[in-house]
Order: C-alpha cells, then sequence, then structure tokens
C-alpha cells in the first residue's frame, strides 16, 4: 500500500513541464505568437507543429502547422476582415485569440473554423476554400456570438420564418456536400449549407451582411426577414455595431 | 635505527599542490551549499518610498523581496491582498509552483503551509475570504518582477494565490489582475528551489515573512 501511494504521488507531483504560457492560457498545444499588438485587442497565434484537441484519447480537433509564406500571406485576409470587429464588441462575444493552422478537421470532416467561446479561441484553417474564405471568418464569428449569447438568437423563433413544410437537417456535419454556393433560388436560405442547422443558417446570412454589407438579397422576403433577426440581435450585443 | 629521509623540492610541490586543492575543495564545497552567498539583501528601512502605505516586504531564504502594490490599477485585488499581508497569512507558506526563469507561485493557505503541506492539493486551495473579481480594464505590462493574482482556468477567480514573473510575458496582459511590481530582490526569487522541467516543487522553499511595510 505504502509503495502504491509512493508511485501514485510521484506521477501526481512529476508532471512534465510541457506548458508553456500559450498552452495555459488556451489550452492548445504548439502555438507562437504572431501578432499581439492590434488595435481591437486580438491575439494571432500560429501551429508550429501539428497539434490535436479533444477530452481524453478521443482527440477528434486535428490541425497543421503552415510555411511561412501561406501564413503571411493569409494574414493580411485575415486581419483585414477581422480588424472590422472593435475591441468592445469582441470582448462582449468572448473572442481574444485566433489560431492559424491548416487542414483544419473535426472528426475527419474538414472545417473552416471552430470556435470556443471559454478559452475565447478561434481557430481558423488558413488553406480553406479559397472562394469561401474571406466570408468564412465572418460565418464561425458569428458561432461566437451565438455561443456567448445563446438567448437572444431564439432558434424556435428563426423556424418561424422558413416555410411551414421545411425542416432542417439534425446536424451540421451530417452530409460532406453541403455547398456553399450562393443559392439562385433561395426561397430563404442564401446556400445548400444554411439549410443544415438554424445555427449554420444564421451564421450563413450574418457572413453575407459582413462580407456583402447591405447588398444582400432582400428581395427574398424570408431572408429579409433573418437578415432583420440577426441585425437587431447584433445590435443588442453592441448598439455600435456597423455591419 | 631508521635514518631521516629528507623531502626533495619536488615532494614539496607536489605536498602543497594536494594541500591547496583540498582546500578550494572544501570552500568550493561551503560556497556552492550556500546559494545565497552573493545575493545582495534589501534593507527595507534604509531605502525611501514614495508610497510606503503599498510597499510589501517578502523575506525568503536568500533575503528580502520588496514589492510595490498598485490600488489604482487593481483596487479590490490589492485589498485582498493587503487583509492577507496584515493577518499574516503568507508566512510559512510554500513557493509551491516555480518554472525555472518563467514564473514562481505562492499564496496556497489551505495546503501550501509549511506545517501541513499537502502535495496532491497545492495549488488548489482557498483563502477562505471568497474569489474576487478579476481586474483588467487598465493596461498593464507584464514586464519581469510584475506580480499578479493567480485564477483557475476561469476569470472572477482570484483569491489568495500570487505569481511573481521571471520573464517578461506579454500574454499574460489582459488574463491576470496585476497587482503590483518588485522594486527589490529579484535576485532572491531567482534562488527559490526549482526542478528544471518540472512545475510542482517537492520538499519547496518557504515564505518566510511576508509584511505591508507601513
Amino acid at each position: 500500500m505504502i509503495l502504491f501511494r509512493a508511485i501514485l504521488l510521484f506521477f501526481v507531483l512529476i508532471n512534465p513541464l510541457n506548458a508553456n504560457t500559450i498552452y495555459n492560457l488556451i489550452k492548445i498545444p504548439n502555438l507562437e505568437i504572431y501578432k499581439i499588438d492590434t488595435k481591437n485587442g486580438l491575439r494571432y497565434l500560429y501551429a508550429t507543429n501539428p497539434f490535436m484537441l479533444g477530452i481524453n484519447h478521443k482527440k477528434n480537433i486535428n490541425c497543421y502547422n503552415s510555411d511561412k509564406k501561406t501564413l503571411d500571406e493569409k494574414f493580411k485576409v485575415i486581419i483585414k476582415n477581422l480588424d472590422r470587429y472593435s475591441l468592445r464588441f469582441l470582448k462582449r462575444i468572448n473572442l481574444k485569440y485566433i489560431v492559424l493552422c491548416e487542414d483544419l478537421s473535426i472528426a475527419e470532416i474538414n472545417t473552416a473554423g471552430i470556435p470556443n467561446n471559454i478559452t475565447r479561441t478561434l481557430i481558423l484553417d488558413i488553406k480553406f476554400n479559397e472562394s469561401y474564405f474571406e466570408r468564412a471568418i465572418h460565418h464561425e464569428i458569428f458561432h461566437m456570438i451565438n455561443d456567448s449569447h445563446e438567448e437572444l438568437f431564439d432558434e424556435e423563433e428563426w423556424k418561424t420564418f422558413n416555410k411551414r413544410d421545411f425542416k432542417y437537417s439534425k446536424c451540421s456535419t451530417c452530409n460532406k456536400d453541403w455547398s456553399l454556393e450562393l443559392l439562385n433560388n433561395k426561397y430563404g436560405f442564401l446556400t445548400e449549407y444554411a439549410k443544415s442547422t438554424v445555427s449554420e443558417d444564421m451564421a450563413e446570412i450574418f457572413s453575407h451582411l459582413m462580407f456583402y454589407k447591405n447588398k444582400i438579397y432582400i428581395d427574398d422576403p424570408i431572408i429579409k426577414k433573418k437578415v432583420q433577426f440577426i441585425k437587431n440581435r447584433i445590435l443588442k450585443i453592441d448598439n455600435t455595431f456597423s455591419f | 635505527m631508521i635514518k631521516k629521509i629528507k623531502i626533495s623540492k619536488s615532494e614539496k610541490i607536489i605536498l602543497i599542490f594536494i594541500i591547496l586543492l583540498g582546500v578550494l575543495f572544501l570552500t568550493s564545497l561551503i560556497i556552492l551549499k550556500n546559494k545565497c552567498l552573493f545575493v545582495k539583501n534589501f534593507n527595507p528601512d534604509k531605502i525611501q518610498f514614495n508610497n510606503p502605505q503599498n510597499i510589501a516586504v517578502l523575506e525568503a531564504s536568500c533575503g528580502n523581496v520588496i514589492i510595490e502594490l498598485y490600488p489604482s490599477i487593481s483596487p479590490n485585488a490589492v485589498e485582498r491582498f493587503k487583509t492577507l499581508l496584515r493577518s499574516r497569512a503568507y508566512d510559512d507558506v510554500a513557493f509551491h509552483r516555480v518554472i525555472e526563469n518563467k514564473l514562481i507561485q505562492a499564496g496556497d493557505l489551505e495546503f501550501g503551509k509549511r506545517e501541513n503541506l499537502d502535495y496532491g492539493k497545492v495549488g488548489s486551495g482557498k483563502s477562505g475570504l471568497g474569489t474576487i473579481k478579476s481586474e483588467l480594464e487598465v493596461q498593464f505590462a507584464y514586464k519581469r518582477g510584475s506580480v499578479g493574482l493567480a485564477r483557475t482556468f476561469e476569470m472572477d477567480t482570484e483569491d489568495s494565490q500570487f505569481f511573481i514573473i521571471l520573464q517578461d510575458e506579454p500574454l499574460f496582459e489582459g488574463e491576470y489582475t496585476p497587482i503590483g511590481k518588485v522594486l527589490y530582490g529579484m535576485e532572491v526569487l531567482e534562488k527559490i528551489k526549482f526542478i528544471p522541467k518540472f512545475q510542482i516543487v517537492p520538499r519547496p522553499d518557504f515564505i518566510n515573512s511576508f509584511r505591508l511595510l507601513k
């Protein structure tokens, strides 16, 4: 028994110091600072080596380090888009750290980003589909907004905007073929992906609003209602926010 | 009759050399054992301070660490800290988490006391006064010697544990509530016991006393 205790104590005490400051703050390994002195307080970190995240042995989030050239090129695009969010707004949606890496996947399904409002972190895949890359940044920002203010984004209310017979899918990763391409016949949805879940639908509206500003599809009555809903709720979070 | 043999010159030199070597060995043993030998100990009574009411003196094994507290930056956190200093709560508390050239953490009043140090729980103890809110509104650059209140992974969980950084930590700004900065005695902190590549220190060094100057 004494021997068992001694061994147990050894393992408790001898906790190898693989943790650095960044790991202690956001619990993601293999990161270095890319840029931290930004006007809206966002801190950009990049992967120096691949990393896996998840609970216990189920580390189902993967991302890889990128080369410097890609990193530098994509950073310009990312900061141009994220600079549109003020420090005040970012504080209210609990976003502080942007992790830059490539080939980001969750359960082996590629994704543009993974938000986490507990660690105040958004992981971005800097090699995500070029055609949608910029808009996808705002899409992921919406998930941060939604996660931090769930009470504002009533899903039942949102569902009433759609046609009665429409039903969302069970999850946003249930189908790998959902396209982010803008639909010609919208009928309340900007993209196929918007049909997956309420949250993705909202994120698609928000990202189009941010990316295309006010040139967005108010000829569709359902989308018009959805746009109004999103604008109204965002302004409740920060009444100085501009789309 | 035994004939007395005269020592040759070269033998004398070797003998002197061996004696010298022995003396050097013994001296170096004493010097090496005394880790505090070249550490300057600052006497707070001989130093003029602009805000003596905000000066705290931590006495560690190698001498004094003199810290200026910043109530204008973190009023609630500094008030909590002063309350604990006035009650002498930090006396005999372990420097339980020491990362070489990076930071020193102490202040676990529940599991870090000399008389009942609990290696399994140290770092998770409470003061009994409850937690306080993080104070991060005022910009504060975490330079070497900065002192902050430790917290759990969540905000607003500061209590009695504090840390002192041994190198600049720009990422700490906006993350941890700052309470002050070391004015004198960084060398004393650098002599606090650590285990390379490990965070928790078995048989750690302790705070001898930690008081407000006035």
